[in-house]
């Protein structure tokens, strides 16, 4: 029993130990160069998009994959496979099926076993899936109603390109940058140190945050509402999940399930 | 659980069909499922389930709100939502409270069960682990015990150098670990001391992989600080329960002592009276002979020397009784003590018997030049007279007694010596108890019992001490040591009879 035979040493790491200050450092300089090249008409305006993609969510998951102990070339691997995905879809839908490069990469460090303290490589039960499928799919489904009825949007099936490009995007992207630095990473880090409850709040406020200031996210007062709604939800029952399975996948699958609805949405 | 969440579906499917809007009546039938959310799972499920009601009455409420703006009716669905969310939460909360306190009552009873138990410390302490660890629903759960100079632990092997429980057990406090290490959910950890009075008795210590909440903490330093008074009253009872043992059992001994000297006193006063009689009896005898006989002077004389005898044997008697009537009163026998040669004092001594007695052959050496004591002559020559008598009587006639003296350093070793039946091992320890007689000896001789508890009380009053050999069926030999002159009076000179 560890009290009885283990050596007690009060925690001395602060919360952000392990950072990669020096790749985030280049990351925000490029994406600043970028924007610059944009300004002087160096770089074509779409480029701003693939520049905010490959900064924002490469920085999400090299802070993750940092934490968990990742090498550092595997970190710039990631991020570069990242970027190389979003200057595909950026050139044509279809280039989105490459945003499954950093997808792959993180499943093959996963299946190495050096993403434990994510909680991913490590056993998922057929139930917490379940209980993932059901949390995204009450989400999905409590979004399409309210949306249809308070919003007027309605699900669009008419652009499917566009949507499964969306969806390989959160795939490769949006959702498995989040999950892993928000749950899979920060709110690993907060379980240890605080309650449930407020390492679940600080995780969650800072996903609500993150897609608060996301540029692509529109900027009416109800969509912004609504997103603070329904993503503090998901940010919540993510924890949950991952506190009550041990594992990311539950939370991956709901959240994909969500914005996989999500995307679906359109206004008539 | 699916019964709520088939409950809270149905009465929105019924909202939904009755098309009532915010207002509709049929949504105070949500309360029924966050109740009974509230009651099973506490705060959480009434939370949970006030969120999940909030959630499907939203699209009628909403809808209100952005068409019409804050209408009545769209008031009216807002208070719901805040009725049900208070209502779930406070009614999770009482119900999560009343569980607790449930709970510590259960577990406060089982401590007092289970240490109120007559077992060892290493039993009782693993009989309340098992308890607990049943009803505090923990993953792992030890309970460390400080008994005199060792610890009991139950529930590992020992407790290790700077460890949690190491640490509360020196008396650092309740100590809370988010993380004990380890993927997925953290492992938590708690100790807390067992106190009574102050003082710190031993840890309780908890691991779990989970949440170890701060009411749980609390619930965990107060069964802390029980099962310290609890263990506190166990061995104070156990120390109770041995000291009436302990008394029970010298109450015991003392009665049995008691009794033994009883029945000693009744037989010392039947044997003390024969013992008068005999020599009264032979003095009242000779001494009517003597006055109404006439009688050659030589039967005169024999006469008055056997009268003379039995009047020293009758005064021996009487001085014995008075010493240990001192004795038992706690005091010291008279002395008059003087610095006294031993040869001429032996010798006399041993004449006396040698004229008594022709049963036995009576030896003396007394080594030359032996110094003098302090003693009282009347005192000494009862001491000798008590051992010499002793082993003429326990002794076969014919027999030879030896009676000696010989110079040790700064004392004098009197002997007497017999080749008697001897005097069995066990009885040893005891022959110089007052009234106390070897078992097999009063058939074999005379005697009142006193005689060696008052040669013991005279020799010790003379700063002297008496031990006893004996070898069944060899004989027995009695040494007495006195301190010499030189020895007991420093510097001093006295003129010696």
């Amino acid at each position: 029993m560890w009290v009885l035979d283990q050596p007690y040493i009060p925690r001395a790491d602060r919360l952000s130990a392990g950072t990669p200050l020096m790749l985030l450092t280049v990351l925000a300089a490029g994406a600043a160069a970028a924007v610059v090249a944009i300004e002087l008409g160096a770089l074509p305006a779409r480029a701003l998009r693939i520049v905010g993609v490959t900064a924002g969510h490469g920085a999400l998951l090299a802070s993750a994959l940092a934490w968990a102990g990742v090498s550092a070339p595997s970190q710039a691997l990631t991020v570069a496979l990242l970027g190389l995905a979003s200057t595909a879809a950026g050139l044509a839908p279809f280039g989105a099926v490459a945003y499954l490069l950093p997808a792959l990469c993180v499943i093959r460090l996963a299946a190495r076993g050096q993403l434990t303290s994510l909680s991913l490589g490590t056993p998922v039960s057929p139930r917490g899936v379940f209980a993932g499928i059901l949390v995204g799919a009450g989400l999905s489904s409590h979004l399409l109603i309210s949306a249809s009825r308070t919003l007027g949007m309605q699900v669009r099936v008419d652009h499917v390109p566009e949507v499964l490009a969306a969806i390989a995007y959160d795939v490769g992207a949006n959702v498995l940058a989040a999950e892993c630095f928000f749950r899979g990473a920060l709110f690993n880090r907060a379980q240890r140190r605080w309650s449930f409850a407020t390492a679940a709040t600080v995780a969650t406020a800072a996903y609500v945050l993150r897609y608060v200031v996301d540029p692509l996210l529109p900027k009416s007062a109800g969509l912004v509402v609504g997103a603070v709604f329904y993503l503090a939800l998901l940010g919540a029952a993510n924890c949950w999940l991952l506190w009550w399975s041990e594992s990311l996948v539950p939370g991956l699958v709901s959240a994909l399930l969500f914005f996989a609805a999500y995307r679906t949405l359109g206004s008539e | 659980m699916s019964l709520i969440a088939l409950a809270l579906v149905a009465v929105t499917a019924l909202v939904a069909l009755e098309d009532g809007g915010p207002a509709s009546l049929l949504r105070h039938a949500y309360l029924v499922p966050v109740l009974a959310g509230a009651l099973r799972f506490g705060a959480v499920g009434g939370g949970l389930a006030a969120m999940a009601a909030v959630l499907l009455s939203a699209p009628f409420v909403l809808p209100e709100i952005e068409r019409s703006g804050l209408t009545a009716e769209a008031v009216e669905g807002l208070v719901t939502f805040a009725v049900l969310g208070l209502v779930g939460v406070l009614s999770g909360v009482l119900r999560t409270r009343a569980g607790r306190q449930g709970r510590r009552y259960e577990v406060l009873v089982t401590i007092q069960r289970t240490l109120a138990d007559e077992a060892t410390l290493d039993v009782s302490l693993a009989r309340l682990r098992a308890a607990l660890a049943d009803r505090l629903r923990v993953d792992e759960i030890a309970i460390v015990a400080r008994d005199a100079d060792r610890l009991v632990v139950a529930g590992g092997d020992r407790v290790v150098e700077g460890s949690l429980v190491a640490r509360v057990l020196d008396g650092g406090g309740p100590v809370f670990v988010e993380d004990t290490g380890g993927s997925g959910r953290s492992r938590r950890a708690f100790a807390t001391p067992l106190v009574s009075g102050g003082d710190i008795l031993g840890a309780l210590a908890v691991e779990r992989k989970g949440e170890i909440s701060v009411g749980e903490r609390a619930t965990l330093e107060a069964i802390g600080a029980h099962v310290g008074i609890a263990l506190e009253n166990a061995r104070l009872v156990s120390q109770q329960r041995r000291f009436a043992v302990e008394l029970a059992e010298r109450v015991a001994m003392a009665r049995r002592e008691l009794e033994e000297l009883d029945r000693a006193k009744s037989a010392f006063v039947a044997i003390a009276s024969h013992e008068l009689r005999t020599p009264l009896t032979a003095l009242q005898g000779f001494s009517e002979i003597l006055a109404l006989r006439r009688l050659p002077p030589e039967e005169v004389t024999r006469l008055a020397e056997v009268m003379r005898r039995e009047a020293r044997r009758l005064g021996r008697i009487v001085s014995d009784l008075l010493d240990l009537s001192r004795i038992e009163r706690g005091l010291e026998p008279a002395l008059c003590r003087v610095p006294l040669k031993l040869e001429p004092a032996i010798e006399a001594t041993v004449d006396i018997f040698r004229q008594g007695s022709a049963t036995h052959f009576i030896t003396t050496e007394c080594e030359p030049s032996l110094p003098v004591v302090d003693a009282d002559p009347d005192a000494l020559e009862r001491v000798l007279t008590n051992l010499i008598s002793n082993a003429i009587k326990y002794s076969p006639t014919g027999s030879a007694v030896h009676v000696g003296a010989r110079a040790l350093d700064g004392t004098v070793a009197i002997e007497v010596a017999d080749a008697g039946r001897g005097i069995p091992a066990d009885a040893l320890g005891r022959v110089f108890e007052p009234y106390y007689r070897v078992p097999d000896a009063a058939g074999a001789a005379r005697g009142t019992g006193i005689g060696l508890a008052v040669v013991k009380a005279l020799v010790e009053a003379h700063g002297g001490t008496v031990h006893v050999e004996s070898a069944p069926a060899l004989g027995t030999r009695v040494t007495v040591l006195l301190p010499s002159c030189a020895a007991a009076i420093p510097g001093r000179s006295r003129s010696v009879p």
